[in-house]
């Protein structure tokens, strides 16, 4: 529903927009709906830590009631609210990164609903072979994906799980479609590095 | 269109998996994958290492997304719906409804004799706990935010902070530090619920020249309309005053909002013939030429012939 980008759609949203910036309140809601699971989706997915994800969520939406009426329309809503909300989970991804080196600060890592291990349970295999296989392989992919540097692990995560296209990424991001491009390589380099023996 | 080497080829497995290579490129590399069997059984490995990366994605619990969206709704709500009833209504009826239509329910604060202020920022709740943790030393902070983090030459972490104490000063609109910040507060750009209250706040005081300046300055500059809106509440009482007949007259011709512009006419008008002056007239010949709005237009060609002034330019 997010991604459609059909003329209806952008003419439908452009006024949803020009509603809630009036304080049209059901207007503001049926904007966030529109979003909020693929940004859900997002922090999760980078953060692996549901209290996380619920804190961006949350920092997010307030900041795009608090702005919306500096919004312009000089770029799409989309990209305007998924800048708001790369912002915090860099934020988040780079402090995690402080934190865990305070080895005495965080006995534990990532959260209980790690997204690797839900998937793992989703799929069952029956084959103990294969479970074995796909538990390393789980293992190793998120080991990847830990290792990747900030940006480059939030590229492949808009890239990769989002479906957004580079362009846009580089909007977001506040930088060119060649260097999202570039770090968007290294990432996918660095995965199939480590992936190399398994696959 | 040249002949593309086996390693050519595949470097571009990963943009034409991607769907980010050109039209062209992609022709290329799938001609060399038709003629070449050795490059398409790669094509197919890399696939499936692409795949392997699809095994990590998963969607949030649905059980989070509501947890997540009553959280938003309560937190909105209490951002809005923040107490105190409007102790002193300076219009009523269509006017209140109108307002609040506009400005989506913010409360116009009472413009009591003591003004409170908490200063803070946006961003402060998103805080890394540790940071506010007696373990990490900085049990007093009010709010933090991490601005660089970096590996000092000894082994230890340098972590830039951000302090931002909320601090709540009290006082009466005569103490210049609580007037300062309202002025400012007034202009704060990310803010509009602040620019409101702090304007609800400072109308009482129109009667000074800085404060009256700031309501023109936001009359004039507001980007919301609910704010400009209550800034001409606060300029009611001073429509007489020749800069802000000018503000008004400006704001009359030029307000992309309509009701904006009835509010104008209204208060530029309200005295009726004391303040016809050619100037107005002027103004109110031009809103004929220009405005589209069925209203204003016929209310301005009722206040011109009332004073027997052609409804045209000459
Ligand atoms: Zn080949």
């Amino acid at each position: 529903m997010a991604r459609e980008t059909g003329l209806d759609v952008q003419i439908d949203e452009t006024a949803l927009i020009r509603a809630a910036q009036q304080g049209d309140h059901d207007a503001f809601e049926r904007l966030v709906r529109a979003y909020d699971q693929s940004v859900l989706r997002l922090a999760m997915n980078l953060l692996r830590s549901p209290e996380d994800a619920r804190d961006v969520y949350q920092e997010a939406f307030l900041r795009v009631h608090r702005n919306l009426h500096s919004f312009r329309f000089d770029c799409s809503f989309h990209t305007w609210l998924y800048r708001i909300v790369t912002n915090l989970c860099l934020d988040q991804i780079r402090k995690r990164k402080v934190r865990k080196e305070e080895a005495t600060v965080v006995a534990t890592g990532e959260g209980p609903l790690d997204r690797l291990d839900a998937v793992a349970e989703q799929r069952a295999d029956t084959d103990p072979e294969r479970r074995l296989f796909s538990g390393q392989l789980r293992r190793r992919i998120k080991e990847v994906l830990n290792n990747l540097t900030p940006r480059e692990r939030m590229v492949f995560e808009l890239r990769h799980y989002q479906g957004l296209r580079l362009k846009q990424i580089g909007e977001i991001l506040g930088t060119s479609e060649e260097a999202a491009k570039n770090c968007l390589f290294r990432a996918t380099q660095k995965m199939r590095a480590a992936l190399g023996d398994f696959v | 269109m040249s002949v593309m080497t086996c390693a050519d080829a595949r470097s571009q497995f990963w943009l034409l998996e991607y769907g980010e290579l050109s039209f062209d490129e992609e022709e290329r590399v799938e001609t060399h994958l038709d003629a070449c069997a050795d490059c398409r059984a790669a094509f197919e490995r890399e696939k499936e290492v692409y795949a392997a990366f699809n095994t990590a994605a998963a969607e949030p619990p649905p059980s989070l997304l509501r947890q997540c969206r009553a959280e938003l709704a309560s937190r909105l709500e209490s951002e809005e719906h923040s107490p105190a009833p409007d102790a002193r209504r300076v219009f009523s009826g269509w006017w209140e409804q109108f307002t609040h239509a506009l400005t989506g329910g913010f409360i116009l604060r009472p413009a009591g004799a003591l003004a409170m202020l908490v200063l803070g920022f946006a961003g402060a709740r998103f805080m890394p706990n540790f940071l506010n943790s007696p373990a990490a030393g900085v049990t007093e902070a009010g709010m933090n935010r991490v601005r660089d983090v970096k590996a000092a030459a000894n082994g230890q972490i340098q972590i830039l902070v951000d302090e931002t104490r909320q601090r709540t000063l009290a006082g009466g609109l005569d103490d210049s530090r609580i007037r300062g910040l309202l002025l400012e507060a007034a202009k704060d750009p990310s803010d509009a619920g602040l620019r409101q209250q702090s304007l609800s706040l400072l109308n009482a005081h129109a009667q000074s020249a800085d404060i009256r300046d700031a309501l023109i300055y936001a009359l004039q500059h507001d980007q919301n309309a609910g704010v400009r809106l209550n800034a001409m509440t606060g300029l009611k009482a001073f429509a007489a005053e020749p800069e802000v007949r000018g503000a008004l007259s400006q704001t009359l011709l030029s307000d992309p909002n309509p009701g904006i512009r009835m509010q104008a006419i209204d208060l530029l008008t309200q005295d009726s013939a004391t303040n016809m002056d050619r100037q107005m007239v002027g103004t109110l010949q031009e809103l004929m030429l220009r405005e589209d709005n069925e209203y204003l237009r016929q209310r301005s060609q009722k206040i011109l012939e009332a004073i027997n002034a052609s409804t045209e330019i000459y």
